[in-house]
């Protein structure tokens, strides 16, 4: 699904990610853990597309494709579906009208035919119910004053509706509290399957409780420095970062 | 010497208006019907009158040069069916309809008769005839001559031969609004379209008329449509009045509604201006009567080689009166947008409420938008605000939707939608406001 090798990113010339290396397998799930600034939400941003990264060296393959030459909405429509830690609030634009026109601009790349409005209505009130949304968010503007958990909510909706091949959440659990967390976790375990893989981006070992993961890594100082299975996340859990710094910075020195 | 060159800038122009209305008269054969007296006189006045020019303030952004080159002809009657204008009926769009083609009133397409009692829509010339409203029509048109010092308001009197009149009588709610529909369509010349309308709504009564201008969809002449609309909104009475305009590559615009108001009445402007070669706007209103409210509604959005100038003026002369006002517009690759907000409150207009809300997009480095807001205010109890923005689309959203796999020019379109939409919801009827957005959408997508 995705394999990505030796990635080095910068950002205003300084050097965030330090040769990533990472190999996702369809269906499975992946979580990127990590200090403050450690480069996890870079390395979210630069599979999902944003362009004020500069990538140095390294690449990124994406179902054998150069993943670093798409653009970003090449890349929505290829199937990968970015889940922000920040959704930005788009007033006058109806979350209903949003959503008719990102699920039918991926019907259309993907060979199908546009849902007319009944089909889409019954679209959306199945995935709603999916992530437990208010009906009524739909007439509203795009995220515009929705609350954290609001807006991770319809983060979920739009992964539900446009079914990704991978999908990346980039701190999604980051300031929820528990009922949201649970609501968004389910979203995303129900939406688990052998084809779609997910990578998890988080500071908390939290989230983890409810999503299982098959591998956690740790992020520091833009490397992987370590890498195992859900264990890893609950001695994270245990001891906190520090001890993966000593680790890391003994090494180095 | 050189003062009397800037005096006689557009001689030449003038008399060629003048050369037509002696063709256009006879032609005519001279009917001795009141209307042409008034024709006659407004001609007349022309005479006197100056274009302007971009040393006159009002004019400093806009040149009414291009406007005035064409050799102009009156359009002649054209055979058009219900097909051709289909474009402009979409569904839901339940109207009393009047059918201009290249000025010429089309009888076949126009419904004069299906009007509920106590609302009037009529020729001004059968007007003028009538015994019950021969008197009020005429004493308009004096109004109108009287003290004129725009030329384009003589040149329309001069050679609108279809003006209508709209009067609601005392307490009568048109539930339908009246869709006064002006078609352009390819002519051999340059064709000058003139048209007037007289609406009047007496105490307690109300109703709602469109104003559609359109060039009908692969034509390509060049037309100068000349409009004037004067606007008598009796008291406790509320006029609602639409002008939607999307003129073709080389259709001129010079629209003018002086609007008067007496107490406690409404009178609500609706404007989306979907451009011409150049279009200019004058929407003045003048307030007679306390606790009145003025309601000004506009988007405009400017692509190519457009001109799009709006200025508007409300004139709070009495205590106790409101005014909103909101335009919103999007201008792009070479096109060029003009606001001017002009409020004036008068000195003994205390107690006024007056909002202004002018906010623009320019896309392009090449765009070009003026914005003057103009508030002059003489009493010293009021409420006033306003602002103006002039910016650009925020590229964050721009990337979010992007990342759901819009692509650049939908994800644009949807936000430069969301950004004029916001007017569109003070559009009272729901069926225009469907209209205008149809429109707006089909000229995202161009």
């Amino acid at each position: 699904m995705l394999t990505v090798k030796d990635l080095k990113v910068a950002v205003e010339d300084k050097t965030i990610l330090n040769g990533i290396n990472l190999e996702v397998k369809p269906g499975e799930v992946h979580a990127i853990m990590g200090p403050n600034g450690s480069g996890k939400s870079t390395f979210a941003n630069v599979i999902a597309g944003r362009e004020d990264y500069e990538v140095e060296s390294g690449s990124v393959l994406y179902k054998g494709e150069d993943l670093l030459e798409m653009e970003v909405d090449e890349r929505a429509l290829a199937g990968i579906f970015m889940a922000f830690q920040y959704p930005v609030e788009i007033p006058g634009v109806s979350t209903s009208n949003f959503l008719k026109s990102i699920v039918n601009a991926n019907r259309e790349a993907r060979g199908l035919e546009a849902m007319n409005a009944m089909q889409m209505l019954k679209y959306i009130r199945e995935k709603i119910e999916l992530v437990g949304m208010d009906e009524k968010f739909l007439r509203r503007s795009l995220n515009e004053g929705f609350s954290g958990g609001e807006k991770k909510r319809s983060e979920m909706l739009q992964m539900a509706l446009l079914e990704p091949s991978l999908a990346i959440l980039d701190e999604t659990d980051s300031g929820l509290d528990i009922d949201a967390l649970r609501i968004v976790s389910e979203a995303v375990n129900k939406l688990r399957t052998q084809d779609r893989s997910f990578i998890i981006v988080t500071h908390y070992q939290r989230l983890l409780n409810y999503i299982e993961p098959d591998f956690v890594h740790v992020l520091y100082k833009g490397r992987i420095v370590k890498s195992g299975d859900k264990s890893l996340a609950l001695e994270l859990e245990d001891k906190g970062y520090d001890w993966i710094k000593e680790e890391v910075d003994a090494v180095a020195v | 010497m050189s003062t009397t060159v800037a005096q006689d800038r557009y001689a030449a122009e003038k008399q060629k208006f003048q050369e037509l209305f002696d063709q256009t008269e006879a032609a005519n054969q001279q009917s001795a019907h009141p209307l042409d007296e008034y024709r006659q006189r407004a001609m007349t006045l022309a005479g006197t009158l100056d274009f302007p020019t971009r040393r006159w303030e009002e004019y400093k952004y806009t040149s009414v040069n291009r406007i005035l080159q064409p050799d102009y002809a009156i359009g002649q009657a054209q055979g058009m069916d219900a097909a051709d204008i289909q474009a402009y009926l979409p569904e839901g769009m339940d109207a009393h309809l009047i059918v201009f083609v290249n000025g010429q009133l089309s009888d076949s397409l126009s419904q004069f008769a299906e009007l509920p009692a106590g609302m009037h829509v009529m020729l001004l010339r059968d007007a003028m005839d009538s015994d019950r409203f021969g008197s009020i029509a005429r004493e308009h048109m004096d109004r109108i001559l009287k003290d004129q010092d725009d030329i384009f308001v003589a040149l329309n009197a001069a050679f609108s031969q279809h003006s209508l009149f709209l009067y609601s009588e005392k307490n009568v709610a048109c539930e339908k609004p009246v869709y006064i529909l002006h078609l352009s369509t390819n002519a051999e010349t340059p064709i000058l379209n003139s048209h007037m309308n007289i609406a009047v709504a007496e105490t307690g009564s109300e109703f709602a008329y469109i104003e559609g201008q359109f060039e009908k969809p692969g034509a390509t002449g060049t037309y100068f449509n000349n409009i004037y609309n004067r606007v008598t909104i009796g008291a406790n009475a509320h006029i609602h009045h639409y002008c939607l305009q999307q003129e073709g590559a080389e259709g001129f615009v010079i629209n003018r509604v002086d609007a008067e108001q007496d107490r406690d009445s409404q009178f609500s402007n609706y404007t989306v201006d979907l451009g011409g070669r150049i279009v200019r706007n004058n929407l003045n209103t003048v307030h007679k009567g306390s606790n009145l409210t003025t309601n000004y509604y506009g988007v405009y959005f400017g692509k190519e080689q457009q001109h799009i100038d709006n200025h508007t003026f409300i004139d709070h002369a009495v205590p106790h009166c409101q005014s909103n006002e909101l335009y919103k517009g999007i201008v792009t690759d070479s096109a060029r947008g003009v606001f001017n907000g002009k409020v004036m409150v008068r000195k003994d207009a205390q107690k006024t409420n007056a909002f202004q809300q002018s906010s623009s997009l320019v896309l392009s480095n090449k765009a070009e938008m003026d914005s003057k807001p103009q508030l002059e205010i003489f009493a010293d109890d009021v409420k006033c605000s306003h602002g103006a923005t002039i910016g650009q689309l925020d590229e964050s959203s721009v990337f979010y939707l992007r990342s759901r796999g819009l692509n650049d020019h939908q994800a644009r379109a949807m936000l430069q939608h969301a950004f004029i939409a916001e007017v569109l919801e003070y559009f009272k009827h729901e069926q225009v406001r469907d209209f205008a957005e149809m429109l707006i959408n089909q000229k995202f997508e161009q």
